[in-house]
Parts: C-alpha cells; sequence; structure tokens
C-alpha cells in the first residue's frame, strides 16, 4: 500500500465535492501524490419505473450527472494546484445498465463499500478520502453508510472522512 | 347483463345467483369497475369475482380494489388475482420516511423465482388484452402469523416453553427463504408478521406479497432485515411489547422502570426489543439478536446470513 496513492470516492452528491476540495487544500502544490477520482455507477432500481423507456431516461441523466461531476472533480484539484498527470480517473459502470452491455468489471451495486474496498486492496491504495452525509442512526441503520462501512472494513490503508 | 357470463356460469358454477353476472373483462385496465359477478378472462381461462381483498390493520379494513378473490371457473379453485396498480406512497418508518412503489413486474419475476418452493406463495402472471399484466395467485388457506400468535391463550412463560421452539423452528426457514430471495438478488421488499401466512392443513410458514420496491443507497436488503427483526421481537415477546401493552399484562411502572431508550427499537421507538429485561429466562444469545434492532445498537445485520448464524444456535438453548 502506497499512502501517497490517494483514492477519493465520489458520487454526484455535495459530501463528494467536499472531500474533492479538502484532498485539493491538503495537497495542491504537493509532489509524489498520484490522486484515482473513482465513481461507481448507480442507477435507479428498474422496479421502481413503469416502463424500461422512462428507466432508461432517469438512468441517462444519473449518468450525465456522474460524469459531470469527475470532470468537475478534476477541474477543482487541478485548479488547487495538482497537475493534471498526477490525477487519474475510473468510472466502474453498473452490471444492470439499460444503456449498453456492461464490460467484465462493473458493479452490482449492492455493497458500494465492499466494491471500493476491493479497488483500494487491488490497485495499492494507502489513503480513501469519502465525505459523509452525516446521518442519523435510524437512517444509516436503514439506508447504509459507505463511509461508516469503510471505515469498519478497511485494513492496511488511511482512511480521510470528510464531513 | 352479459349473456355470456350467464352461460359460463350456467357450465361451471350453477349454484352463483344468475341476477349478479356481470361483464366478462379482457382489458383490465379500470380495475375499479371489476366488482362481483364480473369475469376476468386470461389466457383463455375465465375468473368469477367473488370481491375485492381486505387488508385488516388495526381493526380497520382497507379495501384493496385491484387485488379480486376469484373463482376459476373451469376447475372451481378460489385464486387471488392481482392487478396493475402503479402506487407510489411514503412509508413512514419511525421518523424515517420511504419511498415505495408498486412493482407488479417485481412481484411476477419473484414468482418466477420461486416457483414450486412452497415456502413462498405460488402463481402465475399473464397479460390481458391490453398488456397489462394479471398475477393470479394460488389460495392459502390458514391464518397470518400476528393472527396465529394471538390465538394463543398462555401467559408469556408458559407460550415462550411450549410453543415458543417450534415457532423459532420455522421462523428459521422463514429467514432461510428470505435468503435464498436475496441471493438471487430479488428483495421481498414488506416483510411484515402478517406477510407470513400459516398454512392450516401443513402449518408451514409462507412469505406473500412481493410487489413493492423501494430505493435504498448502501443497504438495498436493510429493510427486509428489519422485518425480520420485527417479527422475531414480535414471536419472542408474543406481540408487541410496548408499555401500555405490558402494563395491560400485570407488569407494574417499577418493573418496567429500569427501560432504557436504549432498550427499545432503533425505528419504532415506543417497542421495548430488549425483552431478556422483562423476561428474564430469554436465553442471552437470543435477545442479543434483538438488541441489533435496538437504539443502543452500534452493530447492524448487513445479510440474513448473519442473523441466521446467530439464530439457529438459540434453538439449542430453548424448551422446558
Amino acid at each position: 500500500m502506497d499512502p501517497k496513492k490517494i483514492l477519493i470516492a465520489v458520487d454526484a452528491s455535495e459530501n463528494s465535492l467536499r472531500a474533492v476540495e479538502y484532498t485539493g487544500d491538503m495537497l495542491g502544490g504537493s509532489e509524489g501524490f498520484h490522486i484515482g477520482l473513482l465513481t461507481i455507477e448507480r442507477f435507479p432500481d428498474r422496479d421502481l419505473f413503469e416502463t424500461e423507456e422512462v428507466w432508461k431516461t432517469e438512468c441517462k441523466k444519473h449518468q450525465a450527472a456522474y460524469l459531470d461531476f469527475m470532470a468537475k472533480a478534476r477541474k477543482i484539484l487541478c485548479d488547487k494546484g495538482i497537475s493534471e498527470k498526477q490525477i487519474f480517473s475510473r468510472y466502474i459502470e453498473s452490471c444492470k445498465s439499460p444503456l449498453k452491455s456492461p464490460p467484465l468489471i462493473c458493479s452490482m451495486g449492492t455493497n458500494i463499500a465492499h466494491e471500493i474496498m476491493g479497488i483500494i486492496e487491488s490497485e495499492g491504495f494507502g489513503t480513501v478520502v469519502i465525505g459523509r452525509r452525516g446521518v442519523s442512526k435510524e437512517v444509516e441503520f436503514l439506508f447504509g453508510s459507505v463511509s461508516t462501512k469503510i471505515v469498519h472494513y478497511s485494513k492496511g490503508c488511511a482512511v480521510w472522512i470528510v464531513n | 347483463m352479459s349473456q355470456d357470463v350467464r352461460d359460463l356460469v350456467k357450465q361451471y358454477y350453477p349454484s352463483f345467483p344468475i341476477r349478479h353476472c356481470g361483464k366478462i373483462y379482457r382489458d383490465t385496465t379500470e380495475f375499479m369497475d371489476i366488482s362481483y359477478g364480473d369475469v376476468i378472462c386470461v389466457n383463455g381461462l375465465h375468473y368469477m369475482v367473488l370481491r375485492d381483498e381486505v387488508e385488516r390493520r388495526f381493526g380497520i379494513e382497507d379495501p384493496k380494489f385491484w387485488v379480486k378473490r376469484c373463482k376459476h371457473l373451469e376447475t372451481g379453485e378460489r385464486k387471488i388475482i392481482k392487478l396493475v396498480f402503479y402506487e407510489k406512497f411514503s412509508l413512514k418508518l419511525g421518523e424515517v420516511k420511504i419511498l415505495c412503489h408498486r412493482s407488479p413486474g417485481k412481484e411476477s419475476r419473484i414468482l418466477d423465482l420461486v416457483r414450486g418452493d412452497m415456502r413462498f406463495m405460488q402463481g402465475v402472471s399473464y397479460y390481458d388484452e391490453k398488456n397489462n399484466n394479471v398475477r393470479v395467485l394460488d389460495f392459502i388457506r390458514g391464518k397470518s402469523l400476528d393472527i396465529v400468535i394471538h390465538n394463543i391463550e398462555e401467559d408469556h412463560e408458559s407460550y415462550f416453553r411450549k410453543y415458543f421452539p417450534e415457532i423459532l423452528e420455522k421462523f428459521i426457514g422463514a429467514c432461510e427463504a428470505i435468503g435464498f430471495m436475496h441471493s438471487h438478488g430479488e428483495k421481498h421488499g414488506d416483510i411484515r408478521r402478517d406477510h407470513i401466512w400459516v398454512e392450516s392443513e401443513t402449518h408451514k410458514y409462507r412469505w406473500i406479497d412481493f410487489d413493492y420496491s423501494f430505493d435504498f443507497y448502501e443497504n438495498p436488503f436493510a429493510l427486509d432485515l428489519f422485518g425480520l427483526g420485527g417479527i422475531l421481537a414480535f414471536i419472542t415477546g408474543k406481540g408487541d411489547c410496548t408499555v401500555g401493552y405490558l402494563l395491560e399484562r400485570g407488569f407494574t411502572k417499577e418493573d418496567l422502570a429500569g427501560l432504557t431508550e436504549d432498550d427499545f427499537s432503533i425505528i419504532f421507538h415506543h417497542r421495548l426489543v430488549n425483552l431478556r429485561k422483562i423476561y428474564p429466562y430469554i436465553p442471552e444469545k437470543l435477545n442479543n439478536i434483538l438488541l441489533h434492532f435496538s437504539r443502543g445498537t452500534d452493530v447492524f445485520y448487513d445479510t440474513v446470513d448473519e442473523i441466521l448464524s446467530d439464530l439457529r444456535p438459540c434453538l439449542d438453548l430453548l424448551g422446558s
């Protein structure tokens, strides 16, 4: 594990934005760091929509939001003094995507935290950064919390939780 | 009045009063219009509507107009027919609001998945002439689990020692059934004690009603797990152990004075889950499972398997 190889796990949320900004503030102008921006695509459930078409339209909107966010995050990091060559992006598509056939490596979407941990371990990241929603215990119990799970499951890497 | 229905009634259901014969529906879009005496025709089969199903909760009957109790005219079998109703509503669980959807497609998919597995209700899906999903479900003779428990006229300790071991064993089987669903990427969606049907003849536990869906972020199965925890607390406590319920059953305010917020359900703050505090003969291992659903917990179950691996050893700790 290389502590200077840092993974920022983002979706298109405000919490993720805070995580990106914080990382930029901490590392801007520093040398020797590599930052991976990771987004795991997660679409709303097909069962929530009456027709395939309505679902696809919603999925396209989600995908556009994710990709826009990644471009924005990259720009924020660059603006804060991190060079382009230090940043690389990973976009993991959903295995259940209706937009195209999923690639060999895709997200099942049932446990995003485990999938993030898998990437950390397989690619040797030494630090993971994630924004936290700051939810009540009831909400965490029912809806889950990626950040809490990462704190529980992570081994051999530092975890930065940005509130 | 349709002559067609009269003809069918004469042939298959001669005891049905002719004056109540209605229309044949091959398009079920307007399900509110379909009522007693009408016949739903799908896949060349005919189902005489006897009444709308109702859900009974808190002594109130809530009609479900999209669910019809029917008689299959060709065979004489009783069937439940569920028609398409895309309902969206906000479900309030304690302080948490969840957006729920009713999904006929989900229920059809699960019916296909569990075909022949008698831990679940059985049925087939057809499509009417307007391509509306029509689920034809086998009627299960029996009672819901909450009624079965309610009808056991024993004090808690006698219930717990005499009846609970068998109930828990069957509940473990019901949990395994939900684990099977999850392993296939499906969630039940509405796990409640009245969605376990106890079949009269076999006393087997069978899950019903799979058409709820909801969007959860990181824990897609969490609501199902919470439902299982709620049922476990119900069968262990022989009811919802609210303070009011316990006072009615002879506990005094002094008896309950030692209860704290942390002893109650994480979602339903008025339901006690730390039951060993009032029923000390409940084994600690079993009580510890219940504590995973309490306000005091910081450790949540992520999977049915995790619950089961804690629950199965409890069976050996029970009995007189």
